[in-house]
Order: structure tokens, then sequence, then C-alpha cells
């Protein structure tokens, strides 16, 4: 003890809360060690200082204020809490339960009623009710393009012709039609009613597309003499990547080679 | 004694045998979706249901007793070399067997809605019905139709396709479709129909008379793409064929 310098042991020896034995063995270390002597000099300045810190009151107008405060704050949340439903008239309270109970009524017939539709086994295309035999042609038409039918899609990709400026509404869906209908005949049927629509840019890349994608022979032969008639240049490299491609069917590629130079 | 006997046991077993028929009831569905890479026939009953009569020909080795067949498709449920099931209001009939041993006849009523896809090298056979069908073949495979009113989508890549229609379903267009193969297709004299007939390398051959509609009194005329009506004109008919003729018969 008497070698280590007693630093740490300063704050309780200054307090005066040491052993009797322990104080006696401090204040001698004290008189020998210089470096203890400075740090118990400077606590002891450092307490001073705290000491003679004089204690800031608030003023009692902040006492005012905050008591206003509180007693605002009391008000206003009695108001609020008359106007949470717990303190609800018991009339009220029943008709927003009624309310409650209703719209939740309401979510389960609703889904209820889809299950139901979904389950019911005829055709989406339920007999066309009148208000919609009284709208226009081509949400029929739409809605025949969509059938499980393949004949009634036909019939719906054929209604098209009946019209001069066909829509994009409906050039779009007969171009999904010719790009993504399961069946061969209706791709078909689509290839020919857009045949008459080519001078729309739209078509004629879906034709481009339908070059790309087709994998049909009877198809791939109606698309290219399409391409070739309008003479649609981005048609040239599909055209001949295809001339290339192993599975190309010869008399396809007798075609191609055929028409491609014509493209001029 | 004994031999008579043993006769007719064998008969019996012989029967039991042959007798292998697995039946499903129609309720609720809508379109009977048949797939088959083996040769198929599709009838017409009088009853409500579908029934399938493995071909006399479908045996199962002897090894296979115990087992059950598996394909692609799914595994036999039904004894026949079928996996059967629903989906939807869809049912889906597929034949697990590959060639010939896989030689079955369908049953279903007259008025059953039928897609019938064969995926294989095997023909397919349709008769008697009086609903839609949609027929495909997707790599080679005849297809052929008989005593049937449409609306009828038919698509064959490489087999020929012939069509004997009944009476012809006014309600919804008739295509029939095929790259290398022929299309021959009989009508009633009277159908009244609206025809398009379209061949790219192939020839048209018909003896109806055809109104083909005029400009300015000058009819279209062309070897590959035929347009007119008969009867004065009546449902959509389509044929159409890339490298095979067209044949399309007054019955």
């Amino acid at each position: 003890m008497k070698n280590k310098h007693v630093i740490d042991l300063l704050p309780a020896y200054i307090d005066g809360v040491l052993a009797a034995e322990q104080q006696e063995a401090i204040a001698l270390h004290l008189k020998d060690c210089e470096l203890c002597s400075e740090e118990l000099n400077a606590m002891k300045t450092l307490l001073k200082a705290f000491d003679d810190e004089p204690i800031i009151q608030p003023s009692t107008a902040l006492k005012v204020n905050f008591y206003d405060a509180l007693e605002r704050e009391k008000i206003e949340s009695t108001q609020r809490q008359t106007a949470t439903p717990k303190s609800l008239h018991p009339r009220k309270k029943l008709w927003t339960m009624v309310k409650v109970a209703a719209s939740i009524a309401f979510l389960i017939s609703a889904f209820l009623l889809g299950r139901y539709q979904n389950l019911s086994a005829t055709n989406p295309i339920v007999s066309v009710p009148k208000s919609q035999q009284e709208t226009s042609k081509t949400a029929l038409m739409l809605a025949l393009m969509d059938d499980l039918s393949a004949s009634k899609r036909i019939q719906g990709v054929t209604t098209v012709n009946e019209f001069e400026h066909p829509d994009e509404t409906i050039v779009n869906a007969l171009i999904e039609r010719m790009l993504e209908d399961q069946n061969t005949n209706v791709r078909l049927t689509a290839i020919q009613v857009l045949m008459q629509f080519t001078s729309s840019e739209t078509v004629k890349n879906a034709f481009v597309k339908a070059l790309k994608s087709e994998k049909e022979p009877l198809l791939q032969i109606r698309i290219i003499k399409t391409l070739v008639k309008i003479q649609e240049k981005k048609a040239i490299a599909p055209m001949r990547f295809l001339l290339e491609q192993k599975d190309t069917e010869p008399f396809v590629k007798e075609q191609l080679k055929s028409l491609l130079p014509t493209i001029l | 004694m004994k031999k008579i006997t043993i006769l007719l046991v064998a008969f019996l077993i012989n029967l039991t045998m042959n007798a292998q028929e697995y039946t499903k009831s129609l309720e609720g569905i809508e379109w009977v979706k048949i797939e088959s890479k083996a040769p198929i026939i599709v009838k017409t009953h009088s009853k409500k249901d579908l029934m399938i009569k493995g071909g006399s020909a479908l045996q199962f080795p002897e090894k296979a007793k115990g087992l059950k067949l598996v394909g692609e498709g799914g595994s036999d449920n039904t004894n026949v070399g079928f996996y059967v099931f629903k989906e939807g209001n869809n049912l889906i009939v597929r034949n697990l067997l590959k060639s010939d041993n896989g030689n079955a006849i369908l049953y279903l009523p007259a008025s059953q809605k039928i897609k019938v896809k064969s995926e294989g090298l095997n023909d397919m056979e349709i008769e008697g019905f009086s609903n839609e069908i949609e027929a495909s073949s997707e790599i080679t495979g005849n297809i052929t139709l008989k005593n049937i009113t449409g609306p009828i989508t038919v698509n064959s890549s490489t087999g020929d396709i012939e069509v004997i229609f009944n009476k012809v379903n006014q309600s919804s267009p008739i295509s029939i479709s095929t790259a290398t193969g022929t299309v021959d297709v009989t009508l009633p004299e009277n159908t009244p129909a609206e025809l398009s007939l379209e061949s790219t390398m192939g020839e048209i051959y018909t003896n109806f008379n055809l109104s083909i509609p005029d400009k300015k009194g000058l009819k279209a005329i062309s070897a590959q793409n035929i347009k007119g009506s008969i009867n004065n004109g009546g449902v959509k008919i389509q044929l159409n064929s890339a490298t095979g003729n067209i044949y399309l018969r007054k019955k």
C-alpha cells in the first residue's frame, strides 16, 4: 500500500469514510507522494467548485405555466373520453354493432357468391343478359375471343372483319389470339383477319413476332407470305434464321428461299 | 365331360379378361379431354357416363401383377391403362400406353363436348357426336371424324384428315387445317355454308357449285384460295392446307 498510489481511494478519503488505519496510511503516503497530493488538490478544487455553484431555481412563472398546462390537459382528456365509444349511449352502441355485422355479412355473401360462380358447371359466357346485348359489339366480340370453345373464339375473331377501323383493344385481342391461342385453327383465323390491317405498325410488329414464335408450318407460310406482301424489312433477319433452323420444314424453307429475295 | 368343363372355364376366363372396362360419371363435366399416344377410337353410347374398353390386345404382362402402370402423365387408376381425373369442369382422360397395345375404345354420350389430342404417331377415329369436337394430331396421325354435326376445329401436322358430316351445325364456325396431309370433307348436299378453301401448294377439288362473289362482274378465280357460298350461305367452313390437296364432296 505504501508503494502504490492511492488515487483510487482519494474520493473516499476526502469524504472520510475509510477505516481509521487506512485514513492514516493515506495521509502518510500523501506527505511523501507528489503525484497523489496534486491529484488530491485537484479533486478538492473541483468539489469546492461544485459546492459553490448556486442552485438555479425555476422562476415562479414557470410554476404557474406548468399548472395551467396541466389543467388544460386534464380538461381536454376528459373531453376526448366523452367522444370515445366507451362512453357511447347504449343505442348508438347497438347501431354500430349492427353496422359491423352487416359489413361482415356482406363480405361473407360476396365470397360465397364468388365461390358459387366458380363452381357453376356452365360456360362462363352464360346467356348474354339483355343489358349486355344493348352494349357495343366490341364487348361481345372480346368475350367470344376468350371463350372456352375454339369454335366460338374463331367466331369472335371473324366478326372483326365487319369493322373497318377496329380500335386498339380489338386489334390487341386479335394479336393475342394469333400469338398465344392453343388452338392452331384459331391462330390461323387470327392471321387471316389481321392480314387486312397490316397498315398498322402494331400489326406489322406482331407479324414479325409471330414469325419468330410460330412452329406450325402451315401458319409459318401464311405469316411469311403476309410479311413479304407488305415488304416488311424487319422480317428479313428472322426469315434468314428460320431458313437455317434444322427443324423448319423443307417446304417452308422452299417458300423462304423463293420469297426472301423479293423483299427489296 | 372333363374336356367340356375345361373348355367352359377357359371360355369364361377369356370373357372376363376381355371385359376390362372402366366407367366414370360425367356429372358436372363440360369438356372431356382425351390425350393419347396410342391409336384411339371414340364412339357414342346411350349411357350418360364415360366408358373405356381396353383393347383386346390389352394385356398386362404376368410380371406386372400387383404393380401399377405408370406413365409420363400419371399412373393407371382405371385398370385399363388410363389415368382419369377431374380438373374443374373438365375430365382429363390420359392414355398411358404407348403402342398398339394401348388401342382403346372410349364411349361417351353423343352430346358431350370433346377434345382429342394425339401426341404420338397414332391415329384417331371419332364417330357419332352432335356437339363440339376439337381434334388435333401433334406429330403424325390421321384424324377421321364420321357421322358428326360439329362445330369442329381439327388440325393435323402431317396426317390426313377425313370428315363426314351428318347435318352441319350452324351455330359456330368449322375450321380444318393441315400442313402436309390431305383434307377430305363430305357435306350433305343441302348444307347452307360459307366456304373458304385455301391451299398454298396443293390442289382444290369439289363437286359443289360454289357461288363465288364477283366484283364488278369479274369472278375471283385463284387456284390457291377459293371463297364461295353454297345454298345461299350459312355457317363458315374453312379448309386449309399447306402442301396437301383439299377435297370437298357432296353427300
